[in-house]
């Protein structure tokens, strides 16, 4: 509990959008942000999903992973993403997206970009890498077909032997090289 | 065809031999005499063979004089003497005859006085043989060669033996016939030849005696008792070979001081040596060994042993202390023996540093060196001998020094120093046993842990223990410095705390729970549980618990239920059962109040999460009061009656007692769960990796420490828990 409240908080940054520090600070602190976020998720023990810098010399670019749901059409079924934090994370959401193509009515199949609000302007600093993969694992399940972002996903989701079909023409299993 | 002038010259020589032998008797008169005297000189001196007593004829000494006389006139003795040594070369089997007679009886008998029969034998025939003294020393010194020549040149092997024994067999008791025996031994030329053989003879009674009388005898010294040995048995014995002639005792004592210092140094080495084989028990004996040590350390000032000593200290050490059979606290007792007994033998501490190093290089490698190291500096009360002598002053930690060179006592270091000798002057034994490890804050931070562990233990009855373990701290701060153990300072201070806050408590609102609290941040990691006590206890934990944040507003309690105990009274419908129990135990007879009847699965999810081993020894505890009784596999009834035949007692399974604090160890296997999970992140997300990317992938796990070698191993053991495969240099998971 004590550690998820220190990831939750904002970070002894300050807040003020008027950015006076040089920005070797705000990298530093950026950096202190994302390794803390790191040794939480490694702690905790969420089912399913995961990430991990790249290379160890760029703390700004990691690769997640991401396992369906049980008891969803994707369950069984592993997808890679990739994220990339912006030099003023947390203040603004990192760009995500699927490298394994998934389809889904709020995922774009060619590029893999993501249609999910708390990735853009409902994005709040007190999220963290956590939050965000959990919740686009929860997106497997439940998509938004309100808005989407793969019409002919959002149209077939509810016939779902069509969109297994669908889902496993597209879908290409995680290799185990990087 | 001779010339006139070879005739000439033939005839003068014959004519001057004639006349020579002839002198200036008439004719050939002279010749004659001359010839009659040859033949009674040489039948004189003929060697006879003195076991025919047919054979020895009667000389008349005065004719036999004369004879001589004329032939020294006539200047003939020299081709006289080449005849009668010529003889003596060709008489000589009889004496070979003799020798091989007597040595066969000896090798029969191996009865001593058979050889110096034999001697006193040659002797005889020594005398028989030799020419009248009127014939002058020359002639005698000349026969006296001969005869002693072929006498070595025709000694069998055998004799040697058989000599060395009648030698020996005259040191002990010193017997009567000596001096004759020596006299037959010097004319015939033995003491000189067989020096050798009479000094190991010494040698070997000396080396005898040394081991007879020294052996695992370490009490006392002994080198004094055996110079008076040495001057009662050797000395006399010695007297008629080494100093013959001497006139007065002065004289005699100049004579043996070369033979007899050999003698002594021989002493010497064979105690050195004999104490060198015996260093490790005069060691593991110490300090009722202290005798043997100051003999070694004399011997050793006198022969040059000291290589051999180190040597073979460290091979003894090698094969009976370091190893694993061996306790940890058995090789440290062995070490600080040997670091006082050395320091007695080799006050500047060459030899120790010798022998030392291996030993300390095993002692870091051994884990529980330090809790041993630790546990001893705070004296535990179960172990009597302590490794740290009472009676020495606690003094601070010594640094190692740089020689100064200002100091007016200062000493080159030993010649045998190695060039990374470094002298610990201070001998004092705790700053040894810590400088094995290069900071002494490991040893500190044990100390908090085992402080921790004996804090903990502590309970009501006997609070002044913690007075006892202040008292510790305080000495402990004399050696390690007041900074080192403000840690320890402040568990202390957690614990009168404690009383004082429980005594508010208490006074606000009479409760039966009295806790320990402590100071999360400066306590050692304590083992966590996650028992929740169930029932009534839980209620007296949340009283106590407000209680406590209604006089320290700013902190709040969490509880370690695990670490206390519980004082009960069971109130069964026949009978009061009372007992201090572990708090597990105390929760799941809390259980019991609710029903009689409970499975094991719904125990352990009645406390939160428990180990399955720890929650069955808890129930078998119980079980073994006669509380409970497990009617089936995993099922527990209440007995509210107590049952006469109680079933035979299940044995417990072999629960490891685990200590509530958790070692520096247990600390470091924490941090590999901690590195294990970065290395599941990482190969999960990035695939395979090979062992080095992982090693710098590790960076971004806190504290990271460990090599590449211990990530190896450390891979290696998660293949073998099936949880990762490596092939070609790359690991990934195993799914």
């Amino acid at each position: 509990m004590e550690q998820l409240t220190t990831s939750l908080a904002p970070p002894r940054a300050n807040p003020k959008p008027s950015v006076t520090n040089s920005s070797q600070q705000v990298a530093g602190s950026v950096a202190k942000r994302l390794t803390n976020e790191l040794m939480t998720l490694m702690m905790s023990s969420s089912p399913g999903i995961s990430a991990f810098p790249k290379s160890d010399g760029n703390l700004f670019e990691w690769v997640g992973t991401i396992e369906g749901p049980a008891e969803t059409i994707y369950a069984g079924l592993t997808f890679r993403i990739s994220i990339s934090f912006p030099a003023n994370y947390p203040y603004v959401a990192p760009a995500i997206k699927y490298d394994t193509p998934c389809f889904h009515p709020n995922v774009d199949i060619n590029s893999g970009a993501i249609c999910l609000d708390i990735l853009q302007d409902k994005w709040s600093a007190v999220y963290s890498v956590q939050t965000i993969l959990l919740s686009l694992q929860s997106l497997l399940g439940e998509p938004n077909n309100a808005s989407p972002l793969n019409t002919d996903a959002a149209a077939i989701w509810d016939t779902p032997d069509a969109f297994k079909t669908q889902l496993m023409k597209y879908y290409r299993p995680v290799k185990d090289t990087a | 065809m001779a010339t006139a002038a070879l005739r000439s010259q033939v005839a003068a020589k014959w004519h001057e031999g004639f006349s020579r032998l002839n002198r200036t008797e008439q004719g050939i008169s002279g010749l004659i005499s001359f010839s009659q005297a040859w033949n009674i000189a040489t039948d004189y001196l003929h060697p006879q063979d003195i076991s025919d007593p047919t054979t020895v004829k009667k000389h008349d000494l005065t004719s036999v004089k004369v004879a001589f006389d004329m032939i020294n006139r006539s200047r003939r003795l020299p081709v006289m003497l080449e005849t009668f040594l010529d003889a003596i070369c060709n008489q000589y089997h009889l004496i070979t005859r003799d020798i091989v007679q007597y040595l066969a009886e000896y090798e029969q008998s191996a009865d001593t006085s058979v050889m110096l029969r034999l001697v006193y034998r040659l002797v005889e025939w020594y005398r028989a043989w030799a020419p009248i003294d009127e014939l002058g020393p020359t002639i005698r010194a000349a026969y006296t060669l001969t005869f002693q020549t072929q006498l070595f040149s025709i000694l069998p092997p055998g004799f040697v033996r058989g000599f060395k024994d009648l030698c020996a067999s005259t040191l002990v008791p010193v017997a009567q016939h000596t001096p004759e025996m020596w006299e037959a031994f010097e004319i015939l030329g033995l003491t000189d030849r067989y020096e050798g053989i009479i000094a190991s003879v010494g040698y070997e009674r000396i080396e005898a005696y040394v081991r007879e009388t020294c052996t695992a005898k370490w009490d006392k010294p002994c080198l004094e008792g055996l110079r008076g040995w040495m001057s009662v048995q050797i000395v006399p014995w010695m007297l008629p070979m080494y100093a013959k002639g001497a006139l007065n005792t002065e004289d005699a004592r100049g004579m043996l001081q070369n033979v007899g210092s050999r003698f002594d140094f021989h002493m010497n080495k064979t105690l050195c040596d004999l104490r060198t084989s015996e260093i490790f028990d005069i060691i593991i004996d110490f300090p009722d060994s202290m005798g043997a040590l100051q003999d070694l350390k004399e011997c050793l000032q006198r022969v040059d042993q000291r290589a051999s000593l180190v040597q073979a200290l460290r091979k003894a050490n090698r094969k009976r202390l370091l190893h694993p059979g061996a306790d940890t606290k058995l090789i440290l007792t062995q070490y600080v023996a040997t670091i006082k007994c050395l320091r007695i033998v080799d006050p500047p501490g060459v030899l120790l540093f010798k022998v030392a190093d291996p030993i300390r290089r095993y002692l870091r490698e051994r884990p529980d060196t330090i809790r041993s190291i630790v546990a001893n500096l705070v004296g535990d009360d179960d172990s009597g001998d302590s490794l740290v002598d009472e009676n020495e002053p606690i003094q601070p930690l010594q640094q190692l020094e740089t020689e100064d060179y200002n100091d007016p006592n200062w000493d080159p270091e030993p010649i045998d120093a190695g060039p990374d000798f470094r002298t610990n002057k201070p001998s004092d034994v705790i700053s040894t046993l810590v400088s094995i490890y290069d900071s002494k804050d490991l040893f500190v931070k044990e100390l908090q842990v085992l402080l921790a562990q004996r804090l903990l233990a502590i309970t009501d009855d006997n609070s002044e223990k913690v007075e006892k373990e202040r008292r510790n701290i305080e000495i402990l701060k004399i050696r390690f410095g007041e900074a080192a153990l403000q840690v320890c300072e402040v568990m202390l201070k957690d614990m009168t705390d404690s009383k004082r806050i429980d005594g508010h408590v208490q006074s606000q609102k009479a409760s039966i729970v009295h806790p320990t609290i402590i100071s999360r941040h400066f306590w050692p990691s304590l083992e966590s549980s996650d028992i929740v006590m169930p029932g009534q206890f839980q209620a007296l934990q949340t009283e106590y618990a407000k209680e406590f944040s209604t006089f320290k507003p700013d902190k709040k309690l969490r509880w370690l239920p695990h670490l206390g105990t519980v004082h009960l009274e069971l109130q069964l419908e026949d009978r009061t059962i009372e007992t201090d129990v572990p708090p597990l135990e105390a929760a799941f007879i809390e259980l019991f109040s609710e029903k009689n009847i409970w499975t094991m699965d719904e125990l352990i999810g009645g406390v939160g999460t428990v180990d399955r081993i720890a929650a069955l020894k808890a129930l078998l505890t119980w079980v073994d009061l006669g509380v409970l009784k497990e009617d089936e596999e995993n099922k527990f009834r209440l007995l509210e009656i107590a049952e006469e035949a109680s079933p035979p007692p299940r044995a417990a399974p072999a629960a490891v007692e685990e200590p509530t604090v958790t070692a520096a160890q247990q600390q470091q296997a924490d941090q590999m769960r901690l590195y294990w999970k970065f290395i599941e992140g990482m190969l999960t997300n990035l695939g395979a990796l090979p062992l080095d990317r992982i090693q710098t992938m590790l960076r971004f796990a806190p504290g990271y420490d460990q090599t590449v070698e211990q990530l190896a191993g450390f891979m290696d053991a998660a293949r073998r828990e099936g949880l990762v495969v490596g092939r070609d240099g790359m690991w990934k998971l195993n799914r």
